[in-house]
């Protein structure tokens, strides 16, 4: 009789639990006049907490500033995160339990490319919620369009094309990629030629392959100056590039150098010192402390909302994707559900954040962009370097 | 030629954080049979608190004291809470537990002072040419340090009656408390220098490579292949096979490939161990079965 009752119990549990996902479409945010429930999943722990945490804290920061203004279309917003550890597994079970528990009505500003693309399957196709504007992407998220699927920010293989293209532009022939060995890393060094080469036809790209994880860049630097390269062009993460920064003003390897997207963090400041000044790279948001009226916004909001948390190329781009989300938001007029989303995102227009590059979605185009801020490092800090500029059309060719 | 010697000096003092972390980890195995796999994690983490504390106004050479002292007594209280009740022989079952640890104290760092990287000050400013390659003083001071630690660990054992116990213990430890020495005691103090060494490492490290949560994974697994490279039971062959990993993995990465770095090491190190199992300067025990 016991273990009748635990059973019962236990299959009614498992059956809400599966039921949850299939009612979430219209989630917290149909007809009614309460709060429209959004959620997200970063990495609050484990190795990749050290983005994560200012990304959660940028978007909520967004929903707090908007809702400190009475809301979208008069409603508050109820933003969730959660922690997935920057696991696959553990974004599903967040994913579960945003769906299933929370009833959020889309996620927004989420984090991470293999652990999103891990919870496609659930979210989007079984539980029907959008996913927009995720930190991260690869080009097959957006070709073809997926209907509950709107990115705002560059892939990484344009990353990589429009870093070669600067250094080809800045006059530089013999360029020379210093990138980490995973695919990851290679997928987007493989289009620093076809960028460079698009900008200037007798450039001409090498590369030079690290072990991911290096900390001695003695004999990277080494090389690198053997091959007597006019401008390098680092695919590293931002402590990796620090090292080699290091290394190569240590040993007198006065080369320009540039880097992508990940490069363009205040940590590789922190860490290389005075080695990172004339650092070039490329940037999804204009510099954390750019003075213009919405970098300054963006400050004021992070000073209020998330007092601990110092101004950041991580906490800018989650403020900047929510504040995106929030102007398509605006424009769903009725019930709030995943078919009025998609359809507000692609009837949105150009959105223009001030943070990002203007973003423009429409049917045939899910991702917003492929542009890009060009930066350097002046006096300690990222500054903008012109404005927002679009690689050379090479990925995907 | 530049080019090799910059490669070379500076696997040296690579190898020499190598063999600090590496002779902790002998001492401690030696005498309680223990591989810490929370070395890394734990040391570091003191590093931690030696930033805060220099940020907080310390001087940093007493800020890198304190942490190393701290690590020691962590070591400490990680054997007698956590490693002493497990008994004697417990091998893999203590192994579970310094790895378990290791999570802990890796996520509780993350916890108190933040995931982002930061920078270490130099404990000595200043760089130095030889031979027409660059090294900051820092990289250049590890290479005494590594070689004052081993001459002291060295006179500790064969000239001092703490050492003689110690290398009873490591012996056998039922005959050494028929003669009269406490193995328990002998066990706190081989814990409190073994992390108190890789406290030393990761100091020496960290001003060069900074602070991050993780980033004392990969000098860990130097140092494993450097004590197995020297010998498990020899405290020299500690030193000298994390100094010979850290030469050949800079002198692989510039004239081998740099993403092979690795493999080249630890395919060199498992031949030497197919050919010579005790390692350079190991021991070749029996066993009787």
């Amino acid at each position: 009789m016991r273990i009748a009752s635990v059973l019962a119990v236990a299959l009614t549990a498992l059956g809400m639990a599966a039921c949850g996902g299939g009612q979430t479409g219209s989630g917290g945010g149909s007809g009614g006049n309460g709060p429209i429930k959004l959620g997200a999943w970063f990495p609050l722990t484990g190795p990749v907490a050290a983005s994560g945490i200012p990304q959660k804290e940028g978007a909520s920061a967004l929903f707090d500033q908007l809702n400190a203004k009475g809301g979208v279309n008069g409603r508050k917003v109820d933003y969730i995160a959660r922690d997935n550890a920057f696991d696959p597994q553990q974004t599903i079970q967040a994913a579960r339990q945003l769906v299933g528990e929370d009833k959020v009505v889309a996620v927004v500003a989420a984090n991470g490319t293999a652990p999103s693309a891990a919870a496609f399957p659930f979210v989007m196709n079984q539980a029907k919620v959008p996913i927009v504007n995720t930190y991260g992407g690869a080009a097959d998220w957006y070709k073809p369009a997926k209907p509950l699927l709107f990115g705002d920010q560059t892939l990484y293989e344009e990353q990589g094309a429009a870093a070669g293209a600067w250094a080809a532009q800045d006059g530089h022939k013999n360029i020379l990629v210093v990138r980490s060995d995973p695919a990851a890393f290679a997928g987007v060094a493989k289009y620093v030629e076809p960028g460079a080469k698009a900008a200037n036809p007798g450039a001409h790209v090498n590369q030079l392959v690290v072990k991911f994880g290096t900390t001695d860049y003695s004999p990277i630097v080494g090389q690198v100056k053997a091959k007597k390269p006019d401008a390098v062009v680092l695919i590293l993460a931002f402590p990796e590039a620090s090292a080699f920064l290091k290394q190569a003003k240590l040993q007198g390897v006065d080369v320009p150098a540039y880097g992508y997207g990940p490069t363009a963090d205040e940590g590789l400041i922190k860490l290389a010192g005075s080695a990172s000044e004339g650092f070039h790279a490329l940037s999804l948001t204009k510099p954390a402390m750019d003075p213009s009226p919405a970098m300054q916004e963006y400050r004021q909001a992070l000073k209020r909302f998330a007092p601990g948390q110092q101004p950041s190329s991580n906490s800018a781009i989650a403020y900047a994707s929510a504040k995106a989300f929030a102007a398509v938001l605006k424009k769903v007029q009725g019930a709030v559900n995943a078919d009025s989303i998609a359809k507000a995102f692609e009837s949105a227009g150009t959105v223009k954040t001030g943070i990002l590059p203007p973003l423009t979605w429409d049917k045939g185009h899910h991702l917003g962009t492929n542009q890009l801020q060009r930066v350097a490092v002046k006096g300690g800090k990222f500054v903008a370097v012109g404005d927002f500029t679009t690689p050379p059309p090479v990925v995907g060719q | 030629m530049d080019q090799l010697l910059l490669s070379i000096i500076s696997g040296v003092s690579n190898g020499a954080v190598y063999g600090l972390v590496g002779l902790g980890l002998v001492i401690i195995y030696r005498s309680t049979d223990v591989m810490n796999f929370a070395a890394g994690t734990m040391a570091l983490g003191c590093m931690y608190l030696a930033s805060g504390l220099h940020g907080a106004g310390v001087p940093l050479a007493l800020a890198v004291v304190a942490g190393i002292t701290v690590c020691s007594l962590l070591g400490v209280g990680a054997r007698e809470v956590l490693i002493r009740p497990l008994g004697p022989g417990a091998l893999f079952s203590a192994l579970v537990v310094t790895m378990g640890l290791s999570l802990i104290l890796e996520e509780a760092t993350r916890g108190i002072w933040g995931g982002e990287p930061r920078d270490f000050p130099a404990l000595v400013g200043g760089n130095a040419t030889i031979g027409g390659a660059t090294f900051t003083n820092q990289q250049l001071l590890v290479i005494p340090v590594a070689a004052v630690a081993m001459l002291a660990v060295a006179y500790l054992f064969k000239k001092t009656p703490l050492g003689s116990a110690m290398r009873a213990v490591a012996e056998s430890s039922g005959t050494a408390t028929l003669l009269g020495i406490r193995p328990q005691r002998v066990a706190r103090v081989a814990w409190a220098l073994g992390m108190g060494l890789a406290a030393l490492g990761a100091a020496m490290l960290v001003p060069t490579a900074g602070l991050s949560i993780g980033g004392f994974t990969g000098v860990l697994f130097r140092a494993f292949a450097g004590i197995f490279l020297g010998g498990l039971t020899s405290m020299y062959g500690a030193v000298i096979g994390g100094v010979v990993v850290g030469v050949l993995d800079n002198v692989a990465a510039n004239y081998v490939s740099a993403s092979l770095r690795d493999t080249f090491v630890f395919s060199l190190v498992i031949l030497v161990l197919l050919a010579r199992p005790q390692g350079l300067f190991g021991e070749k025990t029996f066993a009787r079965v």
